[in-house]
């Protein structure tokens, strides 16, 4: 029963976003995240037919499939986070591109690592311990991106503090529940596993509601060079350890 | 074990968030002004002589003279809070340079990972000396932070001393088993 309500709400809720989305017109400014909505609404009915007339033989690869497209999509909506909100802070955007980057080598490496050590484990792996190391590399990289965004004051729109909003909560709810749901049977974590984006959808449908501009960055500084900037920084600084030092020496 | 880095990992994250939305929240409710103004206050630091003159021991000695325990027990205390303040303000004004340092390196499309790192690492060092300063202030009071910066130089002497010996003996004894 809590499962079907669960199901019925996220459903409608998926129509009413993207039929705001539509009469807004967010649908063209944040395609991505749309097509995503689009899909998570799509998918239900696929699954549904899967279980109904195919249980035994489609159901498992349907499901899987679709969940890890689910991801994949929504490895482009944080993409689209990053671009939009970086668009006018190039210094920003090059920032997080590395520590994307350098988060990404980390975790090939340790992948890699780990199937040197156990060239079975591949094999041995189901798909929900696969869908949650997933996850954990994309709760990682949307923690660095929000640091990032915190540490450089970038400023949001209600729009898309919404979608980054939602879908954080979303990405670490699902990571918890995922570490905690059982293979079999339903418990706690099985329930708050599939109201985890029913959590976001409400979120989304608060801050997408109407369209709202981001604030634009002022342009007064674009003209002054990185090395002025982060000399005068460091000068400062220094000022400032040369004061706590004579405080502690007199 | 990856199962539990999962988890962490998740709170992180949902912790992160819940302070995003929280500072929204208090910025769009203009509750956080406050904190901001002052902020915004600290933008030029002591003069040199207030902070020679709250850190001396030399008014001390001058009250410390007058063999009256009240007034040394209300000067300790009113020097605490002078302390206190300075290091508060020294805080603010480091938070506010690097604020000011983000929002203009933000643009710059020619930004050094490096020299950021650099910049990020001399933020946090210095938020740990704050930190530290004004433990030592409530623990010690302002008056005998000098006593403790000695205490520690000889300490970090009296180590390398032992560091030096010890090398010493390890050089030693090699030259003993190479000559065997």
């Amino acid at each position: 029963m809590l499962s079907q309500t669960i199901w019925w709400s996220s459903n409608a809720l998926e129509v009413c976003l993207l039929a705001r989305g539509a009469s807004s017109r967010l649908i063209f400014r944040y395609p991505v995240f749309y097509t995503y909505l689009l899909f998570v609404l799509l998918q239900s009915p696929i699954r549904l037919v899967a279980y109904r007339w195919h249980k035994e033989t489609w159901y498992g690869p349907v499901y899987w499939t679709t969940e890890f497209l689910g991801l994949a999509i929504g490895c482009l909506v944080v993409f689209e986070i990053y671009r939009a909100a970086l668009a006018a802070y190039p210094g920003t955007a090059k920032m997080a591109r590395n520590v994307l980057l350098f988060l990404f080598v980390l975790a090939l490496a340790k992948c890699g690592a780990a199937l040197w050590s156990d060239p079975h484990l591949l094999g041995e792996t189901t798909p929900l311990q696969m869908e949650r190391a997933l996850r954990t590399v994309q709760a990682i990289s949307i923690v660095a991106l929000v640091t990032l965004f915190a540490s450089y004051s970038i400023p949001f729109g209600r729009n898309l503090r919404g979608i980054l909003l939602g879908y954080g909560l979303f990405i670490g709810e699902r990571v918890i529940c995922l570490t905690f749901v059982p293979v079999a049977g339903k418990d706690f974590w099985f329930y708050a596993y599939s109201a985890s984006y029913l959590v976001a959808l409400s979120m989304w449908l608060k801050h997408l509601w109407s369209y709202q501009a981001i604030p634009e960055a002022e342009s007064a500084q674009l003209e002054r060079e990185y090395q002025m900037i982060a000399t005068a920084t460091q000068r400062r600084l220094q000022e400032v350890r040369g004061q706590l030092r004579k405080a502690v020496r007199s | 074990m990856i199962e539990f880095a999962s988890a962490i990992a998740g709170a992180v994250l949902l912790l992160l968030l819940t302070a995003v939305a929280l500072k929204g929240w208090l910025a769009s409710r203009q509750l956080g002004p406050g904190l901001a103004a002052s902020e915004e206050d600290a933008t030029e630091p002591c003069p040199e002589e207030f902070v020679n003159r709250v850190f001396s021991r030399a008014d001390w000695q001058f009250v410390h003279g007058l063999e009256a325990g009240g007034i040394e027990r209300l000067f300790e205390q009113e020097r605490k809070k002078v302390a206190l303040v300075w290091v508060r303000h020294t805080f603010a004004m480091v938070r506010k340079v690097m604020r000011e340092h983000a929002r203009a390196a933000r643009q710059s499309k020619n930004l050094k990972i490096s020299t950021e790192i650099n910049i990020f690492g001399q933020f946090l060092m210095l938020m740990g000396v704050c930190g530290i300063l004004s433990a030592a202030i409530q623990v010690a009071g302002p008056l005998w932070l000098g006593g403790l910066a000695h205490f520690a130089q000889r300490l970090s002497q009296r180590v390398s001393k032992l560091q030096e010996t010890f090398q010493a003996g390890v050089l030693a004894n090699a030259g003993e088993a190479g000559s065997a």
